[in-house]
């Protein structure tokens, strides 16, 4: 049917605007695409680093704002806090964070005041905590801890953004994030996690001078437990990327001694290793480590590869619930999600169920440290 | 395809300036996301331990673009087909130690630096000296690396150039990536001179000069001023120790800029051999404006400079004279 009223041909108008619509409609995302180049900047991400005016904090905040932790196009907003006693140091990293003048970062609250610190924020990094002096027996530094860490779950369940997102470094990390976890109920238990990521990235990097090949060609070991010597770093799953594809490792490392004991060992003494060579506890890899966990939790995993975060235990692999443990995760979507069906030898049940019974063990000495 | 790795050098590489600058290389920061790298670290045998901290952090953060790293305290092995070199290494100044000590120890060091340089390094090797008396350490490894072009060989000013964005971009309320073109002219010293006569903010008018919305000349003369110049020692007084973050993030900048280019319209700051532009004396490293392309520095010509900045210019032109002529007084 023809619709044609005083001379001008509808049909035809109505064609056109048809073909338009379909035009627009199959580039739009071209277009979406062009008006992204306009630049058109995002809002900033509000990241916190408590303890920011010692080592990993002096590392770690150039990292943030050049987006090594969210991307290169990511602005953000840094909230420093530290704790009286460092406000000078504090502030001088304010002044150098500006001298720098880095173009994601869009603002720097230095403060020692936890709940200006706390507000808002959509990323919490806890790297301040009490640190082992010589001397001190494991529960007098778990006991100055947990003390600490009740005391920011409250601020951070209270001011804090709804989805922020949690990274405990500060040691016994798992314990800390387990204590945060219990005493800021209202932020969901997926949101806390734990940093086993340095001891994943070393044992990639272990595992690539093994086999004398770049670490970019290493992926899948994982990191399971405790983020302390209990640690089991487990190569059973491990692929490396070669002109023949990807191979389990198994068929590259002749050595299965080697996988299960020296290269384990290497992997659970190294930080006291790099303490012995500098005088100081790692704080370059730690930092590093840290952008790369929350990177891949915000961003997403590679496709094939997982990496290792201490997360709450949902009784995966016979971990038992309620503990804040480390596992192989992907990442998609701002969440993160076990793998699952991983076959676990007997050597590695041994290993895993003794880090779940030290961790278990803490959990209790922290309660009884709470208690007293 | 991958690029094939560049060698990038630095010296004094267990030191806080180079455990800030290595993680910022071996990420990208300072040759570009693509680009992967070979890390040569170089430090003298009492900080060879630490060195190898270093090194043994590096490897445990799994960087896809660190191709390798070699930690040394021998300069031949550490220069050995570097294309770029970072020079952080240098004498500290202690407390009670007159200029002429820390000069004459300093310019002992890169003397022996540059013949490792000029014999090991890469053709066309890039270098940046950062370590201070930044100028003068350059000028005397340019003398005695002869076979390294001169326009090779430059010192840091983009600290201070980056400092006066941060100023600036404070005074103003705005992000310091509206902020551009401040130009700091001279030595790496008090007698540096940050200068906005041609600086620029974005606004959503346009480009717009920085001394017609900052509105303050007294203080743009003035406190302004004096704050870049001493702002190193203000960051000493907070931290008790001297600016690491900011120096190895400003050297990353002089680096990429230099080899990847400056944006249009924007020009940097850089301590580059002069050439006489300016009516600033040939022979010295002074710091000019300079904009980037295809791996090679210009200074921007023909900007009106007026009375009072003439005068700065000036005067640090003559400190730098002076610190040549000590320099060679050590040596000779």
């Amino acid at each position: 049917m023809d619709f044609v009223i005083e001379g001008i041909d509808y049909t035809s108008v109505i064609q056109k605007a048809l073909v338009l619509l379909s035009c627009v409609a199959l580039s739009w995302k071209m277009i979406i695409y062009m008006c992204n180049l306009l630049n058109i900047e995002q809002d900033p991400i509000r990241v916190l680093i408590t303890g920011a005016a010692g080592n990993i904090g002096y590392a770690i905040a150039p990292m943030i704002a050049r987006g090594m932790m969210l991307g290169p196009d990511q602005p953000m907003i840094l909230h420093l806090l530290d704790i009286e006693p460092t406000s000078r140091s504090l502030e001088a990293l304010k002044m150098e964070l500006q001298d720098s003048a880095f173009p994601l970062l869009k603002g720097v609250i230095a403060t020692t005041n936890v709940v200006e610190a706390c507000k808002d924020v959509n990323i919490a990094i806890m790297i301040g905590g009490y640190p082992r002096m010589a001397g001190m027996e494991r529960k007098d530094v778990m006991s100055k801890n947990v003390v600490i860490y009740k005391a920011q779950a409250s601020a951070l369940e209270n001011y804090a953004s709804e989805d922020c997102k949690v990274l405990v470094v500060a040691n016994p990390a798992n314990t800390n994030a387990l204590i945060l976890k219990e005493f800021a109920p209202s932020i969901p238990e997926e949101n806390i996690t734990c940093l086993t990521r340095l001891d994943h990235n070393r044992a990639l990097a272990q595992l690539a001078d093994k086999l004398s090949v770049p670490v970019s060609s290493v992926k899948n070991v994982i990191v399971w437990g405790n983020h302390s010597s209990t640690q089991y770093p487990d190569s059973n799953h491990v692929t490396v990327s070669t002109q023949a594809g990807d191979r389990p490792i198994k068929e590259l490392v002749t050595d299965q001694n080697w996988l299960k004991n020296e290269f384990i060992a290497e992997v659970q003494q190294r930080g006291a290793a790099v303490l012995r060579a500098r005088r100081q506890s790692s704080a370059l890899s730690a930092a590093s480590a840290a952008c790369d966990h929350i990177r891949d939790w915000f961003l997403g995993t590679p496709k094939g590869t997982w990496v290792s975060m201490g997360v709450c235990s949902d009784g995966s692999y016979g971990i038992p619930p309620g503990l804040v443990y480390s596992f192989p995760v992907i990442c998609e979507k701002g969440s993160w999600k076990i793998v699952q069906g991983l076959s676990i030898d007997e050597f590695s049940r041994e290993k895993m169920d003794d880090s779940a019974r030290e961790l278990a063990e803490e959990k209790d000495l922290a309660y009884s440290c709470l208690n007293a | 395809m991958a690029k094939e790795p560049v060698r990038v050098l630095v010296t004094g590489a267990a030191g806080q300036i180079g455990y800030a600058l290595v993680p910022m290389i071996a990420r990208g920061i300072m040759l570009g996301a693509d680009q992967p790298v070979i890390l040569h670290m170089l430090d003298i045998p009492p900080a060879a331990e630490a060195l190898n901290g270093v090194k043994m952090e590096l490897i445990d953060a799994a960087f896809p673009l660190l191709k390798g790293v070699v930690a040394t305290t021998d300069a031949v092995e550490g220069c050995t087909g570097v294309n770029v070199a970072v020079m952080v290494g240098g004498f500290p100044r202690k407390e009670g130690m007159e200029r002429k000590d820390v000069m004459s120890k300093n310019v002992s060091i890169y003397k022996s630096q540059a013949a490792a340089l000029e014999k090991h390094a890469a053709p066309n090797c890039k270098v940046l000296v950062v370590a201070n008396p930044a100028n003068t350490n350059a000028l005397i490894l340019k003398e005695f690396a002869p076979s390294i072009p001169e326009k090779n060989i430059t010192c840091l000013t983009r600290l201070d150039h980056n400092r006066a964005l941060g100023q600036v971009s404070e005074r103003l309320s705005v992000p310091v990536s509206d902020v551009k073109n401040v130009i700091i002219w001279g030595n790496h010293s008090s007698t540096q001179y940050p200068d906005v006569n041609h600086a620029t903010v974005k606004t959503s008018s346009g480009e717009k000069p920085v001394r017609e919305l900052v509105k303050n000349d007294e203080w743009l003369n003035g406190e302004f001023i004096s704050t870049v110049q001493q702002r190193g020692a203000a960051i000493i007084k907070a931290r008790k120790l001297s600016s690491a973050l900011s120096a190895a993030s400003s050297a990353c900048d002089h680096i990429r800029d230099w080899v990847v280019g400056t944006p249009e319209g924007t020009f940097v700051s850089m301590g580059v051999y002069s050439d006489g532009s300016y009516n600033v004396p040939s022979g010295l490293i002074y710091s000019f404006p300079v904009t980037c392309r295809n791996g090679e520095w210009t200074i921007v010509q023909g900007l009106p400079i007026d009375e009072v900045s003439r005068k700065k210019m000036d005067l640090t032109a003559e400190e730098l004279k002076e610190e040549k002529d000590l320099a060679y007084s050590c040596l000779s």
